[in-house]
């Protein structure tokens, strides 16, 4: 009542004031200490002025002072205490701490690698989603200053972005003054003719003079180009890249100047840039973008810029916002008005990525949290061993406890040694992460021949910070959570129990939850990891994962390019249809060729998706439709792979000529989105990511097999065709299924292509079977990574689960020799000692089912002999959760026979 | 002169506040305040005042601040913060309380029970 209250109420205030005292304590100590000591030197003072003033001499009056207030080192302990700050003078890190943690490494060995290996793979997961989204914002490799924005037009409606038009450049020329110069690029590819006359397709960029300018880069040889070669009449020059110089031109000292042919025109060097530009994503060859090419093309460019000097990004924004678009014609459409001008970070332009960066999309929350989740997991899994190690040396922490150390001080000596651990670990994942980059081919995974040159995903000085810092993190984590909690207010109990023989320690609930979520977790990615790697054997299979035999089939990408490359992205579809017509029948006269088929993506490769509406069923608002791979292909496509419409009809001439053309779905379209139904006659519309802008309703004529569109899930992807008239597919892929084997047809195809339409840009051929595409990377990544995560999820359990088992046993000894001299049997026994492990194990095996299950059915994984999706979800997954059991089990036996082996008497002795 | 009470175990902080809201103080200056407000009756112990000082000026109930005193000597000067002032209201309340409470128990007579 009339005392103070031990602990004042909670007020923020008071909060606050705690906190900044703390701070203040801890980080400006000697100022505080000195002010300290002169307080007290002025309260003695005061004090021996006022016994001078009572009477006393100077001499006595200052001893009578000092002696009254006593020893100021005494009132300055009290007075830190007071403030809370003592527990920070037993907090003293010393090298003995660093080589204690060294020792403990090497005594565990077992337990350094298990908690090295957690840590080298949850820190690297835990950053790659930031990192990543860092990457993507990072400046170009031409400018350090982190000047170079670009402008782009985002679509809020659909999250994407739209191309700019010449106008839009010449527009913000003029008017925008927080840009020293804008510049406009527009990508495209190009034949390259070489000394043998033959061409070949290389990634280029018409690109106005100003972009130049804006990059300041010195060419290797020659000169950039300049606004002359944009003025009409202009000699027609190019630049070409490095690469493209040594590769096709034996990197010729002289070769400025020579003339080239490009596309169908010849193209006099300017010069050469040095290695390294590949500006503004992988190209070699940059061309003029005159005004009057650009204006005829009609196809967008692309516009960035320098910012001004002292202007910033927000200030560009700003103006850009105010300055707004050129007037169009009344007839533009009413999507332009939506369009959102923006600054950008460069590599932006090219992403469909919100303004704020990755970072500020919702969902990126949600993968960072997920990732940090996995390394508590981590965390938690390490401090379980730590905890399981901490209790071996039990004994000797309650010895040192006895002889004055302090709380603060033990705890800081066992973060000191997890920080060790977790910083071998932090420095192993960084190391790792670091060769894998130099080794994996990341632009594969993205289904890219390369990925931009400025996006550089290796590790950077910031993410080794980073990893550091959340090697702290997980440290205090790991370390100092197990730390407190042997520690703690019951130390006194502990220390009792120490000398009655057990270490003092028991483990909590925190434990048994860890157990059960590795467990779970284990499970859950186990069915995925199945699934996938199920698809990858699959794939070596050809047969079965195109429903064709790929093997027979060489694919060839050939693209027909606009007349003078006025503009390579919407080119003369007459021409494109005729050069189609004729290769087709070009190749089909070929010696051994039994059919040619034309689409725009073949079988293994990948399909585009498409959200589809089907009439009568029916549909939640918020689900826009079920994504289904298409195809547009000619109408012989479904006899030229030998593959014969199961029901209705293929497509014919006539398909062609309706206002609305049919679709042919396949099988899994059936079963899943039609729930096996009949599909002929029913009608479905592609939808549109506006609402009341969906496709024509298209009727089904027809339903095939699977034919490999995805190759992630080839047996599983439901997929529908749409005929397509010759011209109208740009880039076509070409399919030849040759009776002597690819291989004689293969080399000889560039050269007949060339016969046809010496313009068309061919890819590479390639056996059908051998098509291994973005996903298919993707599929063996992710496979790889989870497969991973499996095992040191499993590795981890198995560990924590045989440490507490380990540590309960011998806890037990003495207990288990008591039962066994009273006669209770052995099973008895072991079931005691087994049953909490085994419920853990069993409820987290009971958790991760179901997930497993449903992702397992989701993507579609089949078990030989088996029909029912359902089914086999549920057995593959049970066999999966079975393993992991099992796996788990097995790792309670070794503790368990060393139960049966304790002798009653020798338990007793030992213990007594 | 009054002889000296015993200073209540816990009463220290409720007086040192007291002693600071009637006007900013150094720790000297707390001790005599505290002497001379109680008419000579509590003596606070030179040893016990800093770590009580620094206590509730970590809790904020009071901040500090240097200044010059009466003979013109650098000194540092507490004062109440308004957290401190709504704490020693409370305290003071139930203190009164405390104290009423005693001396109706104290002056009970055998009638009354």
């Amino acid at each position: 009542m009339g005392k103070p209250p031990e602990r004042p109420p909670f007020s923020p205030a008071g909060l606050l004031a705690r906190a900044r005292s703390l701070l203040r304590g801890v980080f400006r100590r000697s100022r505080v200490e000195a002010e300290m000591l002169e307080e007290f030197r002025a309260h003695v003072d005061l004090r021996t002025e006022h016994l001078v003033r009572q009477g006393l001499s100077w001499n006595e009056a200052s001893r009578q002072a000092h002696r009254e207030f006593g020893h100021a080192e005494t009132h300055r302990n009290a007075a830190r205490a007071a403030r809370g700050l003592r527990v920070f003078d037993h907090i003293r890190f010393s090298w003995i701490d660093v080589k204690l943690g060294g020792r403990m490494l090497v005594k565990h060995p077992w337990l350094t690698l298990v908690a090295v290996m957690a840590l080298a793979i949850g820190i690297p997961v835990g950053l790659a989603p930031m990192h990543v989204a860092n990457a993507i914002e990072a400046p170009l490799p031409e400018d350090p200053g982190n000047r170079v924005r670009a402008l782009r037009y985002w679509d809020p409606a659909t999250t994407t972005a739209t191309l700019a038009t010449y106008e839009d450049f010449e527009y913000g020329s003029g008017r925008l003054s927080t840009f020293s110069a804008l510049g406009a690029f527009r990508s495209g590819s190009y034949n390259v003719a070489s000394e043998d006359g033959r061409g070949t397709p290389v990634t280029g960029a018409q690109m106005t003079a100003s972009s130049f300018e804006i990059l300041a880069t010195a060419p290797l040889m020659g000169r950039v180009l300049g606004t002359a070669d944009e003025a009409p009449g202009a000699l027609a020059v190019a630049l070409i890249g490095h690469d493209l110089w040594r590769a096709r031109f034996a990197a010729d000292p002289a070769i400025v100047g020579k003339t080239i042919r490009v596309g169908s025109k010849l193209r006099t060097v300017v010069g050469v840039m040095p290695q390294g530009f590949l500006f503004p994503l992988t190209q070699q060859l940059w061309l003029p973008l005159p005004r009057e090419s650009a204006a005829a093309g009609g196809s967008g460019v692309r516009i960035f810029g320098r910012l001004a000097a002292g202007a910033d990004a927000e200030a560009a924004q700003s103006e850009l916002s105010a300055v707004g678009r050129p007037p169009t014609p009344a007839s533009s459409d009413e999507s332009r008005a939506r369009l959102r001008p923006e600054v950008v970070p460069f590599g932006m332009l090219f992403l469909s990525v919100p303004r704020g960066g990755l970072d500020a999309e919702p969902g990126f929350y949600f993968f960072q949290l997920l990732a940090l989740a996995l390394l508590l997991v981590a965390c938690g899994n390490v401090a379980m061993l730590v905890f399981a190690r901490t209790a071996t040396r039990f004994r000797e922490l309650a010895v040192r406890t006895a002889l004055g150390a302090s709380r603060a001080r033990i705890v800081t000596q066992m973060f000191v040694e997890t920080v060790l651990l977790a910083v071998v670990g932090a420095g192993a994942g960084v190391f790792s992460v670091d060769w894998l980059l130099g080794r994996v081919n990341l632009a594969a995974l993205a289904g890219e021949p390369a990925l931009p040159y400025w996006l550089r995903l290796d590790v950077t000085p910031e993410a080794i910070v980073w990893a550091f810092a959340l090697a702290i993190g997980s440290a205090a984590v790991a370390g100092v959570v197990p730390a407190l909690r042997i520690t703690g207010k019951r130390i006194q109990e502990s220390i009792q129990r120490a000398e009655a023989g057990r270490s003092g320690i028991r483990f909590g609930g925190v434990t048994g939850a860890l157990i059960v979520a590795d467990v779970a977790i284990s499970v859950a990615v186990v069915g995925f990891a199945m699934v996938l790697t199920q698809r990858v054997m699959d794939s070596r299979t050809a047969e079965t994962l195109a429903g064709i035999p790929s093997e027979k089939y060489v694919a060839i990408q050939v693209r027909v390019p606009a007349v003078a490359e006025r503009d390579p992205e919407s080119p003369d579809s007459e021409r494109v249809a005729a050069t189609q017509i004729a290769l087709v029948e070009r190749l089909r006269s070929e010696p051994g060729v039994e059919s040619v088929v034309v689409a725009d993506a073949l079988p293994r490769m990948d399909h585009r998706a498409v959200p589809v509406e089907v009439e009568g069923i029916e549909r939640a608002e918020e689900l826009r439709g079920r994504w289904v791979g298409t195809a547009r292909v000619d109408i012989d496509f479904f006899q030229g792979l030998g593959h014969h419409v199961l029901v209705g009809r293929p497509f014919d001439a006539a398909d062609l000529e309706t206002p609305v053309r049919p679709v042919i779905v396949n099988t899994v379209f059936v079963d899943r989105i039609l729930a096996g139904q009949d599909a002929v006659g029913r009608r479905l519309r592609i939808l549109r990511s506006a609402p009341g802008t969906e496709g024509p309703w298209m009727e089904i004529v027809g339903v095939v097999g699977h034919l490999g569109v995805s190759m992630v899930n080839p047996q599983g992807a439901e997929a529908m065709y749409l005929p397509a008239a010759p011209g109208e597919i740009q880039p076509m892929q070409v399919g030849i299924r040759v009776a002597s084997g690819p291989e004689t047809l293969a080399p000889r195809l560039r050269d007949i292509v060339a016969e046809v339409d010496p313009t068309a840009v061919v890819g590479s051929p390639v056996v059908l079977s051998d098509v291994r595409q973005g996903d298919w990377y993707i599929m063996v990544a992710i496979a790889a990574g989870l497969g991973l995560l499996v095992g040191v999820l499993v590795v981890l359990a198995v560990s924590g689960i045989y440490a507490i088992m380990s540590f309960s046993v011998s806890e037990r000894t003495r207990e288990i020799g008591i039962r066994r001299a009273l006669g209770a049997p052995r099973q008895q026994i072991v079931a005691t000692i087994l049953r909490r492990s085994l419920i853990q194990i069993g409820l987290g095996a009971l958790i991760g089912l179901p997930i497993a299950a449903r992702v397992y059915y989701e993507f579609g994984g089949s078990i030989p002999g088996q029909t029912s999706p359902i089914v086999a979800a549920l057995v593959a997954t049970s066999l999966a959760a079975g393993m992991v059991t099992v796996v788990a089990v097995l790792s309670c036996l070794v503790p368990t026979r060393r139960v049966l082996a304790v002798q009653a008497s020798e338990a007793l002795r030992a213990e007594g | 002169m009054t002889s000296h009470a015993e200073i209540l175990p816990g009463t220290l902080d409720l007086l040192i506040l007291k002693a600071v809201s009637l006007g900013d103080v150094h720790g000297y200056g707390v001790l005599l305040r505290i002497e001379q407000i109680s008419g000579g009756a509590l003596e606070i112990q030179q040893g016990a005042l800093y770590p009580a000082l620094y206590r509730l000026e970590h809790q904020g109930l009071i901040k500090s601040e240097w200044g010059r005193s009466d003979n013109n000597r650098r000194a540092k000067f507490y004062r109440l913060t308004a957290l401190g002032r709504r704490r020693l209201g409370e305290e003071q309340a139930s203190w009164n309380r405390l104290a009423e409470a005693m001396a109706t128990a104290l002056a009970a007579t055998p009638r009354e029970v």
